[in-house]
């Protein structure tokens, strides 16, 4: 049976019990993803490499407190999160939200554009967007996440998730018209 | 600085292969989860303690109500103070290592804890332990002393 035939799951209890060198699949699998998601938060490609890196060893050394009836992947991004998080705190880099901003319209933009046409667009337009509202259209979009693996993320409640995208959505149209 | 997304498995592999990064034991975590959960049981203990305390001091107004304060005061277990800060400061010392794990519901564990200690004061102070506390074992002593020497009948809770 070929390491791609397993879960995520099964393979940290390899790691954990037999072979830890089955990390390297692990790696393998996320590091594309977790940069692209690092990068869309601290905007700066060697600072996300260095993220990354650091949460792959962070995961390493605290494998043991994984749960494998959890979601790795939910778990993986949330160390990236926090790490990120605490490089964004230490450069205070944070797109500020226009004083004037206000977000009483109804409009609903998938309805417009459609998920594939909006994700492209979320793609262009991140940059522009507040971390506070990036983030979760970021996980939503391109990583494809569900709104519940959002709120594992970024420990925030579904309803949260839904409204900070909807706000996102609202604030990418008004922010990003000319893109 | 230029950095190559290739090498990033090779780096951190080497580390693991070369004994730089190290997986913790599960002892460790166990050892953190046990220290948070024995903080937090010692806070209950304190907390309801406290509020027995509060309320049985509300209503010791008559004969020997300031001399029970004093018992129920020197018998505190102060012990469980030391229990739940050095408990609670080292478990979430150990948990903040690995705080990334799972959502947690603060508001949860918060009501959970509020109710245990209202629910848990109350009881005792319904029950009488606190009275009973005072008449039975080391207290009973005290009561008999303090009655003999303010002339006060023995019986029916040391009443005149």
């Amino acid at each position: 049976m070929d390491n791609k035939d397993f879960s995520d799951e099964e393979i940290v209890e390899k790691v954990r019990t037999s072979d830890r060198n089955l990390y390297a699949v692990i790696i393998e699998r996320y590091q594309k993803r977790l940069l692209r998601y690092a990068n869309n938060l601290i905007k700066d490609e060697d600072k996300a490499i260095d993220i990354v890196q650091t949460s792959f060893i962070k995961a390493f050394t605290d494998l043991n407190s994984f749960n494998t009836k959890k979601k790795f992947s939910s778990w993986i991004y949330r160390i990236v999160h926090n790490e990120t998080i605490n490089l964004i705190k230490k450069y205070h880099k944070e797109t500020p939200l226009p004083e004037d901003f206000d977000f009483s319209s109804d409009e609903n933009i998938e309805e417009d554009f459609g998920k594939k046409e909006t994700t492209i667009k979320v793609e262009k337009c991140l940059k522009e967007i507040p971390l506070l509202y990036s983030e979760p259209l970021s996980l939503y979009y391109l990583e494809d996440k569900s709104y519940q693996e959002v709120s594992d993320i970024l420990r925030i409640p579904m309803g949260t998730v839904a409204i900070r995208i909807n706000r996102a959505k609202k604030l990418m149209k008004k922010l990003c018209q000319k893109i | 600085m230029s950095k190559d997304i290739k090498k990033l498995t090779d780096n951190i592999m080497n580390k693991i292969d070369q004994g730089k990064i190290k997986m913790k034991p599960k002892m460790y975590f166990i050892i953190g989860s046990i220290l948070t959960f024995v903080g937090l049981v010692s806070s209950v203990i304190v907390s309801t303690f406290l509020f027995g305390l509060v309320k049985f001091s509300l209503r010791s107004h008559g004969p020997m109500g300031q001399y029970r304060l004093d018992q129920i005061l020197s018998s505190f277990p102060w012990w469980t103070i030391i229990f739940a800060i050095v408990g609670l400061v080292l478990g979430i010392w150990f948990i903040r290592q690995y705080d990334f794990s799972y959502k947690a519901k603060p508001w949860l564990i918060i009501v959970g804890f509020v109710l245990a200690v209202i629910v848990a004061g109350s009881l005792i102070d319904a029950m009488g332990i606190n009275d009973t506390l005072l008449k039975r074992g080391p207290m009973k002593g005290f009561m008999h002393n303090y009655c003999q020497e303010n002339n006060i009948q023995l019986g029916s809770g040391c009443r005149k």
